[in-house]
């Protein structure tokens, strides 16, 4: 044996990664580290434009001019108006009504997607469609479709000389209302729809089996199978159009920009048009603000009541 | 070796790098001297010619004289105070903006004085109609140069009027009600737009208001007035005249209701402003045969009022370089520029310069001429109280429009005046 021989296995020397990046590497410190840009993000976008709004909401703050602390008189102001507690009903009216209906209807769609049909990629797809379209685009569209001189439904009652001119969809203050829930509901059913398929879609089949072979019909295979296993998913997208329906814009801003006679009204075109319209920033933006309180209490109730406890 | 060649090169990169990098800014800073470009916020006009114009034929043509290039930015419209807001707000954008109604009041402090140019401009132009003063005059100081008044007057079919037997159009709100109700029961009812809109609704029920001797604010600014028996009395007329010739879609009506309802043969009569004559003659030639305008008619006091909406243009104080924009502006209104300008739109604008009172495209079409004539009527949403932001939060808040839409609903006088009161006072609480 020559003692200059090679040792029979080769180990090869362990290259020294450098410092930083063995500690950049470390689980606690990457994950920090991927967390502060979107946090950095949140902050810019979502937290200064807040703060910065609530400052408003305690200034009287006329367009171009400076402003000065005035505390909560704005919100006595909106208060003492009118048209701030019409506001306030017409959101809740419209928040209610247009979630009970996307909700029954989008589990009502999602179970008839959920069968097995032929082309049914196809129809989930174009399902889609209503929430895909740009919102002012087909906002548009039901404008004229909602317009008593060319309204399908008004065409028809005055062919079979039922009513001439028709119901006026969006000059009665109370179809106008129902108007702007219908084309929401339109609007928002497809995103039910496809996020409680998807929720479907995780639930064995096994368990249908076993609950047939335990003698459930289908209303009881539906109401204690799918509907348990469903709660969490119906919880988040019920608490996420909640929030979006509450401040909903776009879709009254075309329509109706809050007539007739403010029926309409919600905070956010309120808002809108103290600030923008009006002037008055400070008073825009305390309407705005006062969006927060009602919000936070529902979706405090909807997590006390809706939110699946942890097994 | 190899390593040292590889470093120094690194070095070069950096080097160079930075070397143009500092070049680059100095050749920037010295660029910022002169104004390569200046950019105008101009809300686009129902009349497209008139936003060609300026793009392919005034941009142009100062660009040659100055070497400056002029950007024409197109807001849509409705939105160019949101666009002024922000520009204002942030200072920031483009130096030069349109403006309407009271908005010389509202940006008053983000506006440059443009006293002296004005008097140029009037100087030049056979001076200045009063009604220009009422919008952008703000504690003395010119704050815009107004362009033209939109106005909003009657546009109603000729054909039918005529076929019930109202030969000419009724010089009184009494007239023109019994002329609605025959209107009404012979198939063409009439369509005044009561709901949140930004021009046609307040273009008659403003000077339906004044017509009848009432006012939401005396002019100290200060003392609300609405509560009235004038205002009771026009409140009733206007149910009555609902009632009577429209029909209910009317209190959901936005600006561009009107306009489509015209123009595919719903409504005999509305207030608009000259777009229903411009389309129909452009794309409904039969239409636009028989449709004829005329001024508002007068109330029991005997007079007629009109909605004043100036169109001005103004220069914000975060503008590089103002004197370059106050030039701009005296070439804009130099009557050879100006006075091409006005007539692309074919008197869609009609002007606030007595040099243009007899000018060729007011006897063009001669159905506008009731525009050039309601000038010396016309008032801004308010009147007579002065300018001020509490009236911008009046309009905004649409007290004087909801009280009137209100009562057609069905609510009684008496509530729909206690509920406009109670808003105003609100709004014109002594700060």
């Amino acid at each position: 044996m020559s003692t200059t021989a090679l040792p029979a296995v080769y180990v090869p020397v362990p290259r020294r990664a450098s410092g930083f990046r063995r500690w950049t590497e470390r689980e606690d410190v990457f994950s920090w580290l991927m967390i502060i840009p979107p946090v950095l993000f949140l902050l810019l976008l979502v937290g200064y434009p807040l703060v910065y709004g609530v400052w408003l909401s305690l200034e009287d703050r006329p367009v171009a001019r400076a402003g000065t602390f005035v505390g909560l008189a704005n919100f006595i102001a909106d208060a003492r108006d009118p048209v701030f507690w019409q506001v306030v009903q017409n959101t809740f009216v419209y928040t209610s009504a247009a979630t009970i209906l996307k909700m029954v209807g989008g589990l009502g769609l999602a179970l008839v997607m959920n069968q097995d049909f032929k082309f049914k990629n196809t129809v989930r797809a174009l399902m889609l469609l209503p929430f895909i379209v740009p919102t002012v685009l087909s906002t548009i569209a039901w404008m004229w479709i909602l317009d008593p001189a060319f309204a399908p439904v008004n065409w028809f009652l005055r062919n079979l000389h039922i009513a001439d001119p028709g119901p006026s969809w969006l000059g009665n203050r109370h179809l106008a209302m129902m108007s702007l829930i219908i084309v929401n509901v339109w609007r928002g059913l497809p995103f039910y729809g496809i996020t409680l398929l998807a929720g479907l879609q995780t639930i064995s089949p096994e368990l249908y089996e076993a609950a047939t072979i335990d003698g459930a019909s289908t209303w009881d295979r539906f109401v204690y199978v799918t509907l348990p296993l469903l709660k969490p998913v119906i919880y988040i997208v019920t608490m996420f159009s909640v929030i979006f329906t509450f401040a909903d814009f776009q879709l009254v801003y075309v329509l109706t920009r809050g007539g007739p006679a403010n029926a309409t009204h919600l905070f956010a075109t309120y808002a809108f048009d103290l600030a923008m319209g009006g002037g008055q920033l400070g008073l825009g933006a305390s309407v705005a603000l006062a969006m927060l309180p009602p919000l936070a209490l529902i979706i405090i109730a909807m997590s006390l009541y809706m939110k699946p406890n942890k097994p | 070796m190899a390593n040292i060649i590889r470093a120094a090169s690194r070095r070069d990169v950096l080097t160079i790098s930075a070397l143009s990098a500092v070049g680059g800014l100095l050749g920037a800073a010295r660029a910022q001297a002169a104004p390569k470009s200046m950019t105008m916020m101009h809300e686009s006009s129902f009349i497209p010619a008139y936003d060609a114009f300026f793009k392919n034929t005034l941009a142009p043509a100062y660009e040659k004289a100055t070497g400056i290039k002029i950007v024409y930015e197109i807001i849509s419209v409705n939105g160019s105070q949101t666009r002024l807001t922000t520009m204002a707000e942030t200072g920031n954008g483009p130096e030069m903006a349109n403006l309407f109604f009271n908005w010389a009041y509202l940006f008053d402090e983000k506006l440059v004085d443009v006293t002296d140019i004005a008097a140029t401009i009037g100087k030049k132009a056979g001076g200045w109609h009063d009604a220009a003063a009422e919008a952008v005059v703000v504690n003395g100081k010119w704050k815009a140069i107004p362009f033209g008044n939109i106005g909003q007057l009657m546009n109603y079919r000729m054909d039918w009027f005529d076929e019930v037997g109202v030969k000419e159009f009724p010089d009184t709100w009494d007239g023109l009600l019994e002329a609605g109700t025959r209107l009404k029961k012979a198939g063409h009812p009439f369509g005044f737009e009561l709901g949140h809109g930004f021009g046609d609704n307040h273009g008659w029920l403003y000077p339906l208001l004044w017509s009848y001797g009432a006012r939401e604010v005396e002019p100290d600014g200060k003392t609300v007035v609405i509560d009235s028996a004038e205002t009771a009395r026009a409140v009733d007329f206007c149910r009555e005249f609902f009632e009577k010739t429209m029909f209910e879609d009317v209190l959901g009506w936005t600006d561009v209701s009107n306009n489509k309802a015209f123009l595919s043969e719903q409504i005999s009569c509305t207030n608009n402003a000259e777009s229903i004559l411009y389309i129909a003659k452009r794309d409904f030639p039969d239409i636009g045969k028989v449709t004829g305008q005329a001024q508002n008619p007068k109330g029991p006091t005997g007079q007629r009022f009109h909605m004043l909406n100036p169109l001005s243009h103004g220069i914000l104080t975060h503008a590089p370089d103002i004197q370059a924009a106050k030039d701009f502006l005296v070439w804009l209104m130099d009557p050879v520029q100006a006075g091409a300008w006005y007539d692309v739109a074919v008197s869609y604008y009609g002007p606030f310069l007595h040099a243009f009172d007899d000018a060729p495209f007011w006897h063009a079409e001669p159905r506008n001429l009731p525009y050039r004539d309601s000038l010396p009527t016309t008032h801004l949403p308010g009147w007579p109280a002065p300018i001020s932001r509490a009236q911008s939060e009046s309009v905004a808040k649409y007290v004087v429009v909801d009280m009137f839409a209100k009562a057609c609903a069905g609510k009684s006088t008496k509530e729909v005046i206690a509920d406009a009161k109670a808003q105003l006072t609100q709004i014109f609480k002594p700060a």
